[in-house]
């Protein structure tokens, strides 16, 4: 079968099985990109406090995480969670192990590893915040939620687009880990339909364009936001 | 010709224009050796591009630049930037032009020695023990031989430009070339520099300098020439230039740009 | 889970074996790797299209798809091409080991490639035209001048490119290798206690990656003398360069 019926729409096609598995892709990574940035905005908030706990919790969240391979926390996870919910189930009667959602385990552990580099990305965009600016708007009188809300935001959003555009990356090329706990995004769809068809290399060179499209778009896309978040500004290097 | 008549630098018939902009309109130029000449001008005159196009880091679109009667060979073909044929006489002649920059521009990951020994040990191939002795005794003469263990990052304005000076003189050369040395340097680091520029001067060096400084120009440069928009505005004996000005734009210049030396 | 230290060290006992393996392979594909990237990092700053334009392509590549995808590629794919299951490097791309490396060490070339070239960019332009000015050959002001810059530069970036390769081995546990990952798979299948697995594996980890850190501290220690002040050991947290499983 030539390629473009392979990939295409048609009866023995399997494009639409791809591209669907590819929403699935951005959905599981927006997600874990969320996620992500929650866990993100704790930690950096911990990492600010006066209390020295919840510094060294910021801390060693950040090492641990970002020392420790993706997949062994996508493994604690899904092998966690199932063993929990099989636990549970087994006080129910049913016994047997019970799987855990995949989805919902590897957006979660997407999440809790992105948040650590994002609470990096947010740490180093408070850090860069211009005090002076910050001054001033106290000596008009601002209150810390107007403050917050006109100053700091805007101009700490603007020092973490770029740290956190990369880590949107990080987390698009993570989620291809999830298909070893069995999702049917990008990855699975293509080990199926090559096992299928005994064509891999086909399969997975479609799966690597398709992420490159996504990256490519999301690549733009950020720049763009970076573009317009920059408006005014003279870039000092 | 003899080596004590040859002239030191001889820039014939200068052009030199960056994309549309011609930034020198034929300009000439000879220094004979034992000669101090200062260039000056306003900004956007073209007296900086004159310099760096005795040692080619600006090559002319036409017009020919000689160092020590020998002339460096171009290529000019129209519709590409002019290039020097061979390399290698460039890399030569500039071990016998050596220059200070405006900013320095000491090589951040050496020692003061080692830089005052990089370009004699490595270009020139000489003997590490000469290279190293030379060094020391320049770094003394300029006034930094406490420093020699020092990274450029740790020294003052005045004492980079202080070892840059040292670094251009432990090549040997012929001529120096000076590129607006004290522009970037505080006033009460600017007089160091001068003092050091001053000796070199009474030695009889062959020195072509770009500078602001109108006294220094005045007091110590033999010849003065004045650029304006890329063309020579006037020239002449420094004594003579400073005290009667014969052209309004000088004149204008000196009142302007001059004004603060009296 | 109560704290049941027997399991713990029997476990990690068991999870050393794995060790070996994610050595091997972090050092080799990091070797080769760096070669590689190194003469990507020439081409993109050659200021010549042809050079410049298929190094951009094999970066873009290779950083916007998952390393996964590039495993999988080389392991799976490549046996779809009867050709390449007659040559003389079937013997090669059949062992799931030299596939790992393969696509490991291209993986790390693209992304090393990117950082040395913000290395050899960084050089300031001044310090370059003061050597040329004394007559300083273009090779010689690469090797004095350019290259000893570029490496300091480049090492804060280059050592988290280091420490992300380690934890990168990890999916060499996809293609049936028993590194570490694939040791505690293994593991945590075979004794349902995953939480204590991954305890003792990501413990082992962290100290490699902390070993790493540290000798890469000491190298930028000694490569620079006058050691800026403000900068820290060598920290996870310092980068803000690229990321990539």
């Amino acid at each position: 079968m030539g390629y473009l019926q392979l990939m295409g729409f048609g009866p023995d096609g399997w494009g639409s099985d791809m591209l669907r598995a590819t929403g699935m892709t951005v959905a599981v990574a927006s997600s874990g990109f969320a996620i992500g940035l929650v866990f993100g905005c704790l930690g950096a908030t911990a990492s600010f406090s006066k209390s020295l706990a919840l510094q060294a919790a910021a801390s060693s969240y950040t090492t641990a995480l970002r020392g420790i391979p993706d997949l062994l926390v996508i493994y604690l996870f899904y092998f966690g969670s199932s063993s929990l919910i099989s636990g549970v189930g087994s006080l129910f009667g049913s016994d047997g192990f019970v799987s855990a959602p995949a989805f919902l385990t590897g957006a979660l552990a997407i999440g809790v590893v992105s948040g650590a580099y994002q609470t990096q990305v947010l740490r180093g965009a408070v850090l860069a915040l211009n005090k002076g600016e910050i001054e001033a708007g106290r000596a008009y009188g601002m209150g810390y939620f107007l403050l917050f809300r006109r100053i700091i935001l805007p101009q700490a959003a603007r020092h973490a687009l770029p740290g956190v555009g990369n880590v949107w990356q990080l987390v698009l090329k993570e989620s291809a880990l999830i298909s070893v706990i069995g999702l049917v995004e990008l990855m699975r769809q293509a080990q199926v339909g090559s096992g299928s068809t005994r064509q891999p290399f086909s399969f997975y060179l479609t799966a690597a364009a398709l992420y490159l499209l996504i990256t490519f778009i999301s690549g733009q896309a950020f720049r763009l936001a970076e573009a317009r978040s920059m408006r005014g500004l003279r870039r000092g290097v | 010709m003899s080596n004590s008549v040859r002239p030191a630098v001889t820039l014939t018939g200068i052009r030199k224009n960056f994309g549309l902009l011609e930034v020198l309109h034929g300009v000439s130029l000879t220094a004979n050796q034992g000669e101090v000449i200062s260039i000056l001008g306003s900004s956007g005159s073209g007296k900086s591009t004159l310099l760096r196009c005795v040692n080619m880091l600006e090559v002319p679109n036409s017009g020919s630049v000689s160092i020590m009667g020998e002339e460096i060979a171009l290529n000019h073909r129209s519709g590409h930037p002019s290039r020097p044929k061979y390399p290698k006489q460039v890399n030569r002649l500039r071990e016998r032009a050596a220059m200070v920059f405006q900013s320095f521009n000491l090589w951040s990951h050496l020692t003061i020695l080692q830089n005052v020994m990089e370009a004699p040990l490595h270009v020139q191939r000489r003997d590490r023990n000469e290279c190293h002795a030379e060094a020391e005794a320049l770094l003394e003469r300029v006034g930094i031989a406490a420093k020699r263990n020092a990274f450029p990052s740790e020294l003052s304005g005045g004492q980079q430009q202080r070892a840059a000076i040292a670094r251009a003189l432990a090549m040997r050369p012929e001529v120096l070339l000076f590129d607006e040395p004290t522009s970037a340097l505080d006033p009460e680091l600017v007089g160091e520099v001068l003092r050091v520029m001053r000796n070199l001067a009474a030695e009889g060096r062959t020195m072509l300098i770009v500078t602001h400084e109108m006294d220094f120009a005045r007091d110590v440069s033999s010849r003065s020439v004045f650029l304006h928009q890329g063309v020579i505005a006037e020239e002449g004996l420094s004594s003579e230039m400073f005290a009667n000005p014969r052209t309004e734009r000088f004149r204008q210049f000196l009142r302007r740009d001059g004004a603060a030396s009296h | 889970m109560p704290f049941d230290p027997l399991f713990l060290w029997q476990t990690f006992i068991a999870l050393l074996a794995g060790i070996p393996l994610a050595l091997k392979l972090a050092v080799f594909s990091i070797a080769v790797g760096t070669v590689l990237a190194f003469s990507l990092a020439l081409m993109r700053v050659s200021r010549r299209w042809w050079l410049d334009f298929p190094a951009r392509f094999y970066i873009f590549s290779f950083r916007g798809t998952p390393l996964l995808v590039q495993i999988y590629i080389i392991y799976y794919g490549l046996s779809q091409f009867p050709g390449l299951r007659h040559s003389l490097l079937w013997p090669f791309l059949r062992e799931a080991y030299w596939c790992a490396l393969a696509a490991l060490a291209l993986n790390t070339a693209a992304y090393s490639a990117e950082i040395m070239r913000g290395g050899l960019l960084s050089v300031p332009a001044g310090q370059i035209e003061a050597a040329r000015a004394c007559g300083m050959a273009r090779v010689l002001v690469f090797r004095r001048i350019i290259i000893p810059q570029a490496i300091r530069q480049m090492l804060p970036g280059y050592s988290n490119e280091v420490i992300l390769m380690v934890k990168s081995t990890s999916l060499a546990s996809t293609i049936t290798l028993m590194e570490i990952t694939g040791m505690a798979a293994k593991l945590i299948s075979e004794t349902y206690r995953p939480v204590e697995v991954f305890a003792c594996a990501g413990a082992i980890y962290l100290t490699m990656n902390f070993i790493a850190a540290r000798l890469f501290a000491l190298i930028e220690w000694s490569l620079w003398p006058e050691r800026r002040k403000t900068r820290g050991p060598v920290d996870l947290a310092d980068q803000k360069g690229e990321l990539h499983v």
